[in-house]
């Protein structure tokens, strides 16, 4: 139901059709199979949205004014003439039977005498008839088809004929409907003049009967009227005049309801008479095929190699610029666009000019590859999803970019062009959305489709075709959008030299696994080999696999990229390669897997003249060091657990570095009870004693000769530094102790562990803090453990000591090896 | 799928091992330059001006598209070809031609380009009056200057306006024992159809008997410009040799000897030459009514004769080269100036033809010693490379070199005098230098040619325009810094053809883990991309007897 018609008991209605009530568009819809249904969902998909709760609601929505435009923009112009015929000889307000049968629409669209073969053009008729029932616009009241009724307003002048003559008569006062009638059907059995003329009117031979009447002035008149326009312009066109007193042939026209007032000064031809005189065409010219293409006939396969290769630049593209925005990533403008500088540092970095490059961003975003973080001072970054898509096979990667860019309400080719109000519209920014972009697209490459494969129209021709399929659409917005439509297609690689790409029609049709492996037939497969050249090259023929190009980046520099890649080793290229942790023999033998050539020895030479001297000389940062001839002494303090503080480095056996400054070294070692002695620069010592004064420099008496230490002493050292190693690192599971139980609940918890560990032989690792405070792991083999005391052996000092369990901090069981037990 | 990839820079990359291969590089090389030919993929380079001299040749960018079209491997890029399109059609909107009422006029296709032309301030004084919507009058003196600044900002104008016949002068050639090689006769023909342009052709190639063939063609007095004394008497003896010239008929005019006749050749260095701020020889060129000017070694034509060789635009031009590239990167004042490249053939090609010996070339590391190490590195910068490049160790290597190729001419080049002196000494070989006297330095290289004479120890004076047919082994011990122009030079010496057609065998003798190994890479990288097989040895090895 139409929210600005009153219900008409003919229209489309909600109401259930009971026995004997008309059928409507509602019933006719409710008729329909589910498939039927479908298509019309498929067909018009805003009927779907939001969800219909029934037929009725269905229908409403279906005959509503904005729909049926919308529908009416997809027709093209041989469908819109059936379409018009329909609503010409369909209208309900026409005489009785109400609505045209499919032969009386062929019959009117393809006269029989015309040159062309009938035939054809009844098929055409058909065609078009069935597809206008799809979609509901026509529907049919058994073999009598309908428009629905929006159409009648939507369409006013179909095929620029007048309104019906009823409507015309309706206006007409009621004295001159009596005149009229009186003087035209006197004898008619209707009950009103109106119905009484309308009936004559759409009588073929009263009809003819009131034109012999007239003369060939007036006759003149009407065949200037009877192609259209409908209307002509006459002073006091609501004349009253009868047969007798015509005077002009205007008069005669007007005494005989051959044309009627449809204003004050405004003549109209009722349709019926308009038929009549158009003797049975509707329309002086039908095309029922757009116009022919023309343009040029390319080889196919060339022009799916070329749009192939646009994709694949169109993915290079896209990477280069993501991968260099995510470490240098653009800034977000305040109205949320991109920066003209920051466009031409993507140009720059994709090798491309700034249109380009505007069209290559827009549709990675579109594709949620790129996106605003959301900070304040925002900044455009690659998103998660590119990590994956650059992951994927590269049609899919396309497959990806290419849906975003046809279904995108937004126009990247619109950036750069200035707004109403003079404003620059950024790449990125508002400003650039188009709702009928996607349409204009998709009827660009459809159109496209319909050429032969390999065909490349020439623009004027796509154009004409397009103003023959969607003759609704045409307006200069919308041939914007096809011309924008046109370049960026080429840009990303759906047309090639002109061409529609044998890819993007499976694509068109739906099937994106089908044009994924067409496409995949055309772009250049990874390899996995490279070319190795004697001028220290390497050559990869083709895009290569992910790993080896990471690889040759990491070792060689990328000298040009293209189809292929061309790296170039030199002594930095190695040397990163080197310092990235790749040994010489790690580097050989990568290029010897993949070089299909031979190593230039060239090329070994330079690795291993890099690896050589790679290295050799090493550099760390040290505060202090310590020095000492003899090696076992600093076997010892590097041993000592106690040092890990002063950050211990041995760099050699008798030189160890450390972290701290000399003087936190000295006091350190000096607490351990050793004695180090300060050096200078210069390797001379620097004994800090008290400055007294002396009469004379006396000689440093010699150093003592150092005390070998016994075996014994180093075997101790030696367990000492593996128990205090274990400790420190031993796989321990710690017991649990109660920390806030009762009192003694904590000591009896240890007390116990420990028990349990003597009985069975085990080892514990305990947190012990000793009588000076010092907190330390130690690990120990529990032999007894009674009041308050644990009997131990203390495997860091090697001697069985008791340990007050008081002081026990911690306590945990060891991941034993084969050392299960203490000796 | 086919040999050919398209780069996004503009670099096409050949796979030289593809069946097709052969047929693609004939396809390629008018319009792109060949920039690096390793062992197994070339890469040529278009430029805009190698587009340019494909459109002098007569190609049109559909055929270059076509090509790339046919033998790329990928798909290619559709701003590419949008691109040599583009620059293609730059070339030929603008036209130099005479005009029986004006004398010289620049025409144009497209008004809209000469709009832009006359309005451009580069140009500014160049032009003369405006005739009419499509040309302009040129004053003739600035028909060099213009075809100069139009290049520079991408208009290049055609020069159809054509030449002066200059002082006819009947040359033929003498072919007798010797023939006019095929590509010689191609090339010659293809400048006399153009007028003037460059033709390139590798050392060894014959490029003096295309000049003699030219002269012939054109027949008038004839100016030819070479680098040097030496030169200037090879010319002479080759023209005596393949023409009709007698001795009366050639005239020198150099630094000693200043003759004017029919045929004339001066050096560069002449014709620099300036006293007072003021070129003194300049009348040489208005000396005669000249018909046809040589320029020998083109990419070494110095400046100043570039400028005076704009006010020659009316006389035909032949310039001969072994290659294009400039070390001062003046490639374009070559095109607008001398004209576009009328013969090119590929190094290697020649080569495969049996024209050139191949060459081998070996790179000898010698160690320095520890003194010397220490030396080398304490020693100031500037002298960093002499001290490394003139180690004593090389001439232990150099000696046993020269033993090992006691069959063959043995030639030992280098840079500093010193060292060469010394090397002389421990060879017993005489040694050319700057300060040899040209008599003395021509009587040597005879008697090298004759080979009276086994090994020569020459400086760097021997690089240019000498002709020694025989040395098919040379040892380079020192150079100067590594230039791509040396490189091609030297190399050139030992790409003679020989009787036996054994192979040149090229060493250079460097001191590893110093500035002479870092300029041995540059050459190193420069030979190979020349496609010259390339190995490293290590100089104990070859003093221990090893094969290299």
């Amino acid at each position: 139901m139409t929210d600005n018609a009153p219900p008409d008991l003919h229209g489309p209605g909600t109401e259930t059709p009971g026995p004997g009530r008309p059928p409507t568009f509602t019933s006719w819809l409710r008729e329909r199979s589910d498939a039927e249904l479908a298509a019309l969902l498929s067909v018009r998909p805003d009927l779907g949205r939001p969800l219909p709760d029934g037929i009725g609601a269905l229908a409403a929505r279906a005959t509503s004014r904005n729909t049926v435009l919308r529908a009416l923009e997809g027709q093209d112009a041989f469908t819109l003439q059936v379409l018009e015929a329909v609503v010409a000889l369909g209208d309900d307000r026409l005489s009785e039977p109400v609505g045209a049968t499919a032969g009386e629409l062929a019959d009117a669209l393809a006269p029989a005498a015309s040159a062309d073969g009938g035939e054809a053009r009844r098929g055409a008729v058909a065609d078009a008839l069935q597809g206008l029932l799809r979609s509901a616009l026509v529907w049919s009241d058994r073999d009598r088809l309908r428009p629905v009724q929006v159409l009648r307003d939507l369409l006013p002048a179909p095929a620029r004929l007048g309104p019906p003559a009823r409507v015309l008569l309706a206006a007409l006062p009621h004295g001159r409907l009596k005149r009229l009638a009186a003087d035209l059907a006197p004898d008619s059995p209707a009950p009103a003049p109106v119905e009484a003329l309308a009936r004559l009117l759409s009588d073929p031979a009263g009809l003819g009967a009131l034109l012999e009447q007239v003369g060939e002035h007036a006759h003149r008149l009407l065949d200037g009227m009877a192609w259209g326009p409908p209307h002509g312009t006459v002073a006091d066109a609501r004349r009253d005049v009868g047969v007798a007193d015509a005077g002009s042939p205007v008069e005669e026209l007007l005494a005989r309801a051959l044309l009627l007032p449809s204003g004050d000064d405004t003549l109209t031809l009722p349709r019926e008479v308009g038929l009549h005189l158009r003797a049975g065409a509707l329309f002086r010219e039908t095309a029922t095929a757009p116009p022919g293409f023309a343009g040029t006939a390319r080889d196919a396969g060339g022009v799916d190699g070329f749009a192939a290769g646009q994709a694949f630049t169109v993915l290079r593209a896209v990477e280069e610029l993501l991968e260099s925005w995510s470490g240098e990533p653009a800034a977000v403008l305040r109205n949320g666009g991109l920066g003209v500088r920051d466009l031409r540092r993507a140009a720059a970095a994709m090798e491309t000019d700034e249109a380009t490059a505007a069209l290559y961003v827009e549709v990675a975003h579109a594709a949620g590859l790129l996106g605003a973080d959301d900070r304040v001072e925002g900044e455009w970054l690659p998103t998660r999803e590119y990590d994956l898509w650059r992951e994927s096979p590269p049609e899919r990667r396309w497959l990806r970019l290419a849906q975003a860019w046809l279904d995108t309400d937004r126009v990247p080719s619109l950036s750069g062009s200035r707004d109403s109000g003079g404003r620059v519209r950024n790449v990125l920014g508002p400003g650039l959305v188009r709702p009928a972009a996607p349409q204009a697209r998709r009827d660009v490459l459809a159109e496209l489709a319909t050429a032969d494969p390999g065909f490349s129209p020439v623009p004027e021709s796509l154009s004409a075709r397009l103003s023959w399929r969607r003759p609704r659409r045409r307006s200069p917005v919308y041939t914007e959008l096809v011309d924008n439509a046109v370049a960026e297609a080429a840009l990303l690689g759906f047309t090639g030299r002109g061409a529609l790409a044998g890819h993007v029609r499976p694509l068109l049709e739906g099937d994106p696994e089908a044009a994924a492996a067409l496409l995949a037939g055309h772009l250049p497969r990874p390899l996995d080999h490279v070319l190795v050249q004697g001028d220290l090259t390497a050559v990869a023929p083709g895009p290569l696999v992910a790993e080896l190009a990471r690889e040759l980046a990491l070792i060689a520099d990328v000298e040009s990229t293209g189809g292929a890649t061309v790296y170039r080793f030199t002594e930095d290229s190695v040397r990163r390669g080197l310092d990235a942790g790749r040994g010489i023999a790690d580097i050989l033998t990568l290029l010897e897997r993949h070089s299909r050539t031979p190593l230039p020895q060239a090329l070994r030479y330079l690795v291993s003249d890099v690896g050589r001297r790679h290295g050799r000389l090493r550099a760390g940062a040290a505060s202090s060091y310590l020095r000492c001839d003899e090696p076992a002494l600093l076997d010892e303090v590097m041993g000592d657990r106690r040092t890990e503080a002063l950050g211990l480095v041995r760099l050699a056996p008798t030189v160890v570095a450390a972290a701290v400054g000399r003087a936190s070294l000295v006091d350190g070692l000096r607490r351990l009870g050793h004695h180090p002695v300060a050096e200078g620069g210069d390797g001379v010592m620097r004994l800090s004693r008290p400055e007294a004064r002396r009469a004379e420099p006396v000689e440093v008496p010699p150093e003592p000769p150092t005390v070998v230490p016994t075996a014994e002493r180093v075997r101790e050292i030696v367990r000492a530094v593996r128990a205090g190693d274990e400790a420190a690192t031993a796989t321990r599971h710690p017991v649990p102790l109660p920390e806030d139980g009762p009192p003694g609940s904590r000591a009896a918890a240890v007390l116990a562990a420990l028990a349990r560990a003597a009985e069975a032989g085990r080892r514990m690792w305990i947190g012990y803090t000793d009588t000076d405070g010092r907190q330390a792991g130690r690990i120990i083999g529990p032999s007894a453990a009674d009041g308050g005391f644990v009997t131990a052996h203390d495997e860091t000092r090697g001697a069985v000591q008791r340990f007050a369990v008081h002081r026990i901090t911690a306590l945990a069981e060891l991941e034993e090896d084969d050392r299960t037990a203490t000796p | 799928m086919s040999c050919l990839i398209v780069q996004s820079d503009k670099t096409l990359l050949l796979e030289v091992d593809h069946e097709l291969a052969g047929e693609c590089r004939r396809a390629v090389a008018p319009f792109a330059e060949l920039e690096r030919a390793p062992e197994h993929v070339h890469t040529y380079r278009i430029t805009p001006l190698a587009l340019w001299n494909a459109r002098a040749a007569g190609h049109d960018a559909e055929q270059v598209v076509d090509v790339l079209l046919r033998f790329s491997k990928f798909p290619v890029p559709h701003s590419l070809l949008v691109d040599i399109a583009e620059t293609m059609d730059r070339y030929g909107r603008l036209r130099l031609e005479g005009d029986p009422a004006h004398g010289l006029v620049l025409r144009s296709s497209d008004r809209a380009v000469l709009e832009e032309v006359v309005r451009s301030k580069r140009l500014r004084g160049m032009l003369g009056e405006r005739l009419g919507g499509d040309s302009v009058a040129v004053h003739p003196s600035e028909r060099g200057n213009l075809k100069q600044a139009l290049l520079k900002i991408g208009w290049p104008a055609e020069d159809v306006a054509g030449y002066v016949d200059g002082e006819a002068h009947r040359i033929d050639l003498v072919q007798d024992g010797w023939e006019l090689r095929d590509y010689q006769r191609a090339a010659a023909e293809g400048f006399h159809a153009g007028g003037s342009g460059v033709v390139v052709l590798p050392c060894g190639a014959g490029k003096t008997v295309v000049g003699a063939a030219a002269m012939a063609m054109t027949g008038a007095t004839t100016l030819i410009l070479v680098t040097n004394t030496v030169s200037v008497h090879q010319w002479k003896t080759e023209l005596l040799r393949r023409t009709t010239l007698t001795e009366e008929e050639i005239g020198e005019y150099s630094g000693t000897r200043k003759e004017i006749r029919p045929v004339t050749i001066a050096t560069y260095q002449v014709m620099a030459a300036k006293r007072k701020g003021v070129y003194t020889h300049l009348e040489l060129f208005d000396a005669r009514d000249w018909g046809l000017v040589v320029y020998d070694e083109v990419h070494l034509l110095p400046a100043p004769i570039f400028r005076m060789t704009a006010d020659l635009q009316a006389r035909r031009r032949l310039g001969l080269t072994a290659t294009l590239v400039r070390e001062d990167g003046r490639e374009g004042d070559v095109f607008s100036l001398i004209g576009p490249k009328r013969y090119d053939a590929p190094w290697k090609d020649m080569e495969n033809q049996g024209w050139i010996a191949p060459a081998d070339c070996v790179e000898v590391r010698v160690d320095l010693s520890e003194s010397e190490r220490l030396a080398y590195a304490t020693s100031e910068p500037e002298d960093r490379y002499r001290f490394c490049a003139s180690s004593e160790a090389k001439t232990a290597v150099v000696r046993e070199l020269v033993e090992r190729h006691s069959e063959g001419q043995v030639l030992v080049i280098g840079s500093y005098i010193d060292q060469l002196d010394e090397l002389g000494e421990a060879l017993g070989a005489p040694v050319i230098k700057g300060e040899t006297r040209t008599r003395e330095r021509e009587r040597l290289f005879d008697a090298f040619r004759e080979g009276e004479l086994r090994v020569l120890v020459v400086s760097k004076v021997a690089n240019f325009s000498i002709d020694l047919p025989e040395a098919g082994v040379a040892i380079q011990v020192s150079g100067s810094f590594g230039s791509r122009q040396e490189e091609a030079q030297r190399l050139g010496r030992v790409l003679r053809p020989k009787a036996d057609g054994r192979a040149a065998r090229f060493y250079a003798v460097i001191a590893r883990d110093t500035l002479d190994q870092d300029y041995a890479a540059h050459r190193q990288r420069f030979l190979a991309e020349q496609g010259y097989a390339y190995r490293i040895a290590d100089a104990a090895d070859v003093l221990s007897g090893d094969e290299v």
